[in-house]
């Protein structure tokens, strides 16, 4: 296979990746990614397959980015050398791009292996040209940003992926549509899941679009939760792993990770190194993020879509007295986040950002008291920072990606 | 004691289109009045209910086919409360089960109830902010359909369409919504009556027959927040603030 096929089209995506970086300071520009895939249509599936231990696919409707972030840790603290990409809208384009990266002129890689996060969309469509060893489904959430998909048919676009392994496929086994799913293939299919008792702690389930009523153990279960750290049964094997961050459906991630890295590995999986792996992780998103602001500790939430918003709010202490609520302007519509129920929230000190006036209908409605409504998010993050520490807890601020990314800049944090 | 049915709400609460409910029993509440939401689910019996107004909401396609057969197990209710003069207001995929009927994304068609006049058709899906003019003023929310709707000649539409689609680009005047009795069907989706409290009222009016008033200092500073929202959203689309 290492064949001169492809150099021509690796350099041309070279030079052009070298002309966008003199004009565009930053580089990683798509632009490289979409030229060479536009001559050279066969050099992504034909890279990605020749990794001389395999390629594994992550996909799902959440949780992919941590449990990818976690397989990857738990990989290379076994002493792999793994490619991986960074989450990116376009997968195909995402990942040329940091194919032309890092790969020789013939299209090739040094890492032994990868593992690809990839959205049900894009994934479907890339994934008809590769043989991954290993696909994990993380789930299907009955809701999405993108929700023109319904659940079936992310269930469909995800069997796709699916149907491509060679190997095995790794699945969430509380998941109704991912169970049946997994049922039609033909490749060998190992669950991961929490334990009932666990699952009933989750006040609402843990969003899947359909949950399985009961089943048989899975391969490795979520056993217990106490804040960051959750109990793992890997096959009779107790893990205690500190997760990036509390919650339930992080713990899922951990056993996702776990089960997926433990069929890679086979008998070299070593359970220690993979629980060593999983608890030094950075935080993988600001959701759930502790730091500390102008000497003060803080707690950042991150709604990604309504079903974490509702498993992140769930998750909140009732009592706690600072809360800044911020939703932005990339929620275009914000009727989407009102089938949440936050009568149960704290009461709300500050609401802001862009969408703060639909966001204040919303708390008003279901009976959560606000505080200050200032739509401005750099006067409101500088009101509620100057606020004297709070009487419980410490000071939470629960926002959307983009008034994410503002208030981060706006604070100077990375 | 006011109460308002919200059916299904399991399943037809795609964009918070069930909590219309909510803002109903809430307003009524801020006013004074004793109000409660009764949650219909999918199969459950009404036990000889008589709510004040009922709310159908919008839900996925997949779904539609079981929510038509439970809409006409109450199809003898429903009918009986619309004879009556109590308010419905029914949303998106909801409102097209209740009317004649509704072609799916596979070419299929479903028979709906009749209580509204048209046929949906499928189309290419439109997404995006609506502005109405209508008899409660205003209204401002968001559509998102992959059907347009044909409503018969001489039906009352909701309103007229100042910005989006509404019911159909082909008709002249641009359309919206339907309009037959008590009973109001809309592609405005959401919590409609949340940023447009002139609607609200309205069925507030009929639900308390002509009693409700809104002013009371809750009702005040949330419509504050309304007409925040709603002007806001009117200024990025080019239209005059009000
Ligand atoms: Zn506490």
């Amino acid at each position: 296979m290492a064949s001169t096929r492809y150099v021509p089209a690796i350099l041309v995506g070279r030079a052009v990746r070298f002309i966008a970086r003199l004009r565009k300071r930053d580089g990683g520009s798509a632009i490289p990614g979409l030229v060479v895939n536009r001559i050279a249509p066969g050099l992504l599936p034909h890279a990605l397959n020749s990794f001389p231990d395999g390629l594994v696919i992550v996909s799902g409707s959440s949780g992919k980015s941590t449990t990818t972030k976690m397989i990857v840790a738990i990989l290379r603290a076994h002493g792999r050398t793994v490619f991986t990409n960074p989450s990116t809208a376009n997968i195909s384009q995402g990942l040329t791009s940091a194919l032309l990266e890092k790969a020789s002129v013939t299209g090739r890689l040094s890492d032994r292996m990868a593992v690809l996060e990839m959205d049900e969309g894009h994934g479907a469509l890339v994934a008809r040209d590769l043989d991954p060893h290993t696909v994990i489904l993380t789930n299907v959430m009955t809701d999405q940003i993108d929700r023109f998909f319904e659940s079936e048919q992310v269930a469909e676009l995800l069997e796709r992926i699916a149907e491509r392994a060679t190997g095995t496929v790794v699945y969430n086994a509380d998941d109704a549509l991912l169970a049946e799913l997994v049922d039609r293939l033909a490749a060998a299919a190992v669950g991961f899941g929490a334990a009932p008792d666990v699952l009933a702690a989750a006040p609402r389930g843990l969003g899947y679009a359909r949950q399985v009523q009961s089943r048989p153990r899975a391969t490795v279960e979520v056993t217990a939760v106490h804040g960051r750290a959750a109990t793992l049964d890997w096959d009779g094997v107790s893990m205690t792993v500190e997760l990036p961050a509390r919650g339930i459906h992080y713990a899922v991630d951990a056993a996702a990770a776990v089960c997926g890295a433990s069929e890679v590995l086979g008998p070299d999986f070593d359970a220690t190194i993979a629980v060593d792996a999983i608890s030094t992780l950075e935080p993988v998103f600001a959701r759930g993020e502790v730091t500390r602001v102008r000497g003060m500790p803080v707690e950042f939430v991150l709604v990604q879509n309504p079903a974490s918003f509702q498993l992140n709010v769930d998750e909140l202490d009732p009592e706690l007295d600072q809360v800044l609520m911020a939703i932005g302007s990339d929620v275009r519509d914000p009727s989407y986040f009102w089938p949440v129920d936050l009568s149960a929230m704290p009461p709300v000190t500050v609401v802001t950002g862009s969408k703060a006036h639909e966001l204040a209908l919303q708390l008003e409605y279901q009976g959560v008291a606000v505080g200050a409504l200032e739509p401005d998010l750099a006067t409101a993050i500088d009101t509620f920072f100057a606020l004297p520490a709070p009487k419980h807890g410490i000071k939470t601020v629960i926002f959307s990606a983009d008034s994410m990314r503002r208030t981060r800049t706006h604070l100077g944090l990375a | 004691m006011i109460t308002i049915l919200s059916v299904f709400p399991e399943l037809l609460d795609l964009n918070g289109d069930a909590q219309n409910a909510l803002v109903l029993a809430q307003r009524a509440r801020w006013a004074g009045w004793d109000a409660r939401v009764h949650n219909l689910a999918l199969g459950d019996s009404l036990e000889g209910e008589a709510p004040q107004a009922v709310i159908v909401g919008s839900g996925a396609e997949s779904s539609a086919p079981r929510v038509l057969e439970g809409l006409r197990a109450l199809e003898g209710s429903l009918r009986a409360w619309s004879a009556d003069g109590i308010p419905l207001l029914a949303v998106g995929t909801g409102w097209e089960l209740l009317s004649e009927s509704v072609e799916l994304s596979s070419g299929d068609a479903l028979e709906g109830l009749g209580i509204f006049s048209g046929h949906s058709v499928a189309r290419a899906r439109v997404s995006d902010d609506l502005v109405v003019d209508s008899d409660f003023g205003r209204l401002i929310g968001f559509e998102n359909h992959a059907r347009e709707y044909r409503a018969v000649a001489g039906a009352r539409a909701l309103g007229t369409v100042v910005y989006g689609v509404g019911n159909s680009l082909a008709a002249e005047p641009r359309l919206e919504g339907e309009v037959v009795g008590t009973s109001i069907g809309t592609h405005l989706h959401g919590p409609v009556l949340a940023k447009n409290p002139g609607l609200a009222d309205y069925l507030l009016g009929l639900i308390t027959d002509g009693r409700y008033e809104a002013n009371n200092a809750t009702a005040e500073r949330v419509d504050a927040s309304a007409q925040a929202a709603r002007n806001q959203i009117a200024v990025r689309l080019g239209l005059a603030a009000e």
